[in-house]
């Protein structure tokens, strides 16, 4: 069953175009910059060491996107304390670092304890409410750690309102000289949970997951007992997130306390909106594209970027429900047919469908 | 005899505050027959099926299967001990392929929910069932587009199709005509009566289409405001005065 080579390639030809993009990327702006493939390697000069940068920010928004997609887009669980998972990686990471002197391997395993342990305090609740419920629930949970890290008692570890600062990461992937490594590492990992999500959401428990997000209770009538699967997903959604928050510090290397708001929370689900909901790749080029239009319009437009930037994502989502990566899956042009369906799917996902059916009672 | 029995109710009572939808309901059903539970509308006929497959917890009683108390069992537990239920109202995957839908059934009993690492695909044997299954419910020509564009009839036979896949002993059919084409129904009836009988399953139907029930059932219970009017034979049941009355309006003649 193991398709031949040249099938393969043809299969995933635009990945394995983009990743060899990604690779080739900062050796061509450093050409551009007129700094050799070789002095880019040696990270001697400071070429092409902003675009490193940038595409670092967008690796790290693109996994945390994607682990929002698994909730949100595969299995229908509609979270707005999703920053938190994004948050706890990045306090602990810093706080480890900082504060305690651990090193990076012992920060990976109690990174990968806080993420299990903070997926099972959402799954707590998880029996119980559904829908919009789950979301507000979840965002009182987010909204109560976002306190305690503002909290002035904590302030030593935290840094409360000014941010956690002066993080001292390893030298062997510091953003300041050695950078290119630190590109790698983050693409690396990225590519890695890019494969292992692409394998969830095919194997038998990703498509119980999206049984559930099609029909909760017929899955359980199916014989799924799916707070189990929903748990599962989440566990997974939380240890990405998590690693995601853990880069962005390694990277910043200064937290800010917003991460952990809902506003963070609100950037992922622009993303995968941008993206296309539940496609995986959505969350990929809704990142990119995202970080890329904020600097872009924050570069020629100054203040009235955010403005545009709106206007924008309202015209995005109105018009391409299924956003950029589904409607090119549509592999036709969008009808107004499918963008009604696409406006109801919506709809659905953030459980409004029923409200409508409530108000017309 | 005892043991000739799959499934008993003992007093099963649902009281939804004041309004007491099943009433100490005690019936008992026998092994490889085709039971099916009549009466007018709001008789109790769904919530006592709500019940008997957990979606629904009793007030007070007990339902036995296969003499083993699954009264309190939470609902994804019932189609494990082979218990299929159908609805009323089509309730199916709508976006998921009608292949899919059914896969998902077949896939809810094995033991492989949770290899995460693994294409769904690479599982042979729920494929193999699901190909099974929809030749049986003769949806061979829709197997790959999403359920909800199939017509309603097709839908019906999905949702057959979802609770055969497990194979379970006891199917609970509850009206599975209902909204289809009159020129359909006998066909649905006839597959019905074909897996009961060739399968060695026992059926429970609700059902209001009264042709329909006096032709295939063996055994008929009646229910009226929650409580059981009668039980017997289509025969028996025709020619019951009280059932008359309170049901059939004194319009259905037997005619057998």
């Amino acid at each position: 069953m193991t398709p031949s080579a040249p099938s393969f390639v043809q299969q995933h030809r635009i990945a394995l175009i983009s990743l060899l993009a990604l690779i080739l990327l900062p050796f061509i702006v450093g050409v551009f910059e007129g700094a050799s493939p070789l002095e880019v390697w040696s990270n001697r000069s400071g070429a092409s060491k902003f675009i490193q940068g940038l595409a670092i920010e967008i690796f790290i928004l693109a996994l945390y996107a994607l682990s929002y997609d698994l909730i949100f887009g595969f299995t229908g669980l509609l979270s707005f304390g999703h920053s938190m998972f994004f948050a706890v990686g990045a306090y602990l990471t810093g706080i480890a670092l900082k504060s305690f002197g651990l090193n990076l391997w012992q920060t990976f395993g109690l990174l990968m304890v806080a993420a299990v342990a903070q997926a099972l305090l959402f799954g707590i609740v998880l029996p119980r409410v559904k829908g919009i419920t789950f979301a507000l629930v979840t965002l009182g949970m987010s909204s109560v750690f976002h306190i305690v890290i503002m909290s002035r008692e904590l302030g030593d570890y935290t840094g409360a309102d000014v941010g956690l600062q002066g993080v001292i990461v390893p030298d062997f992937i510091s953003p300041a000289t050695e950078r290119l490594r630190l590109y790698f590492v983050a693409l690396t990992i990225l590519v890695l949970f890019y494969l292992l999500y692409r394998r969830f959401v095919d194997s038998p428990t990703g498509r119980v997951c999206k049984a559930i997000r099609e029909n909760e209770g017929r899955a359980q009538m199916l014989g799924y007992n799916t707070f189990l699967f929903k748990l599962a997903a989440l566990i997974l959604s939380s240890i990405t997130a998590a690693i995601a928050g853990a880069l962005h510090t390694i990277y910043q290397p200064i937290v800010s306390p917003d991460i952990s708001g809902l506003g963070f929370t609100v950037t992922a689900l622009l993303i995968i909106l941008i993206g296309g909901v539940g496609t995986l790749n959505g969350a990929l080029v809704g990142a990119a594209i995202f970080r890329l239009l904020d600097f872009g319009l924050r570069r020629y437009l100054g203040e009235s970027a955010s403005f545009i930037n709106g206007a924008i994502y309202v015209l995005i989502v109105l018009f391409l429900p299924y956003g950029i990566v589904g409607t090119w899956q549509l592999k036709a042009s969008l009808t107004f047919q499918q963008m009604r369906q696409g406006w109801r799917h919506l709809l659905e996902l953030f459980g409004l469908d029923r409200v409508r059916h409530v108000s017309k009672e | 005899m005892e043991t000739d029995i799959i499934l008993e109710t003992r007093n099963l009572t649902k009281a939804f505050g004041a309004l007491v939808a099943v009433d100490n309901v005690s019936i008992k059903v026998r092994k490889h027959s085709l039971h099916a539970i009549i009466g007018p509308n709001g008789a109790g006929k769904t919530t006592f099926f709500n019940l008997l497959s957990g979606n629904l917890e009793p007030t007070s009683g007990q339902v036995l299967f296969k003499g083993r108390d699954i009264t309190r069992q939470p609902v994804h537990r019932t189609i494990h001990c082979g218990i299929g239920r159908s609805f009323q109202i089509t309730n199916i995957f709508p976006n998921l392929t009608v292949f899919e839908n059914i896969r998902l059934a077949a896939q809810a009993t094995g033991r492989d929910n949770f290899r995460f690492w693994r294409p769904a695909s690479h599982f042979k044997q729920y494929e193999a069932r699901t190909w099974e299954v929809i030749e049986k419910v003769g949806l061979k020509e829709r197997t790959f587009v999403p359920a909800r564009t199939l017509p309603h009839g097709d839908q019906r036979k999905l949702e057959l199709g979802m609770i055969l896949a497990p194979d379970p002993e006891l199917l609970l059919l509850d009206e599975p005509t209902a909204g289809m084409a009159a020129e359909q129904v006998p066909e649905l009836i006839a597959l019905i009566r074909e897996i009961q009988s060739s399968g060695n399953k026992t059926v429970m139907l609700v059902e209001h289409n009264m042709n329909v029930v006096m032709s295939v059932s063996d055994t008929i219970t009646v229910m009226h405001q929650g409580r059981v009017l009668a039980e017997g034979t289509p025969a028996d049941i025709a020619a019951n005065e009280e059932v008359q009355t309170a049901y059939l309006g004194g319009l259905y003649k037997l005619n057998a």
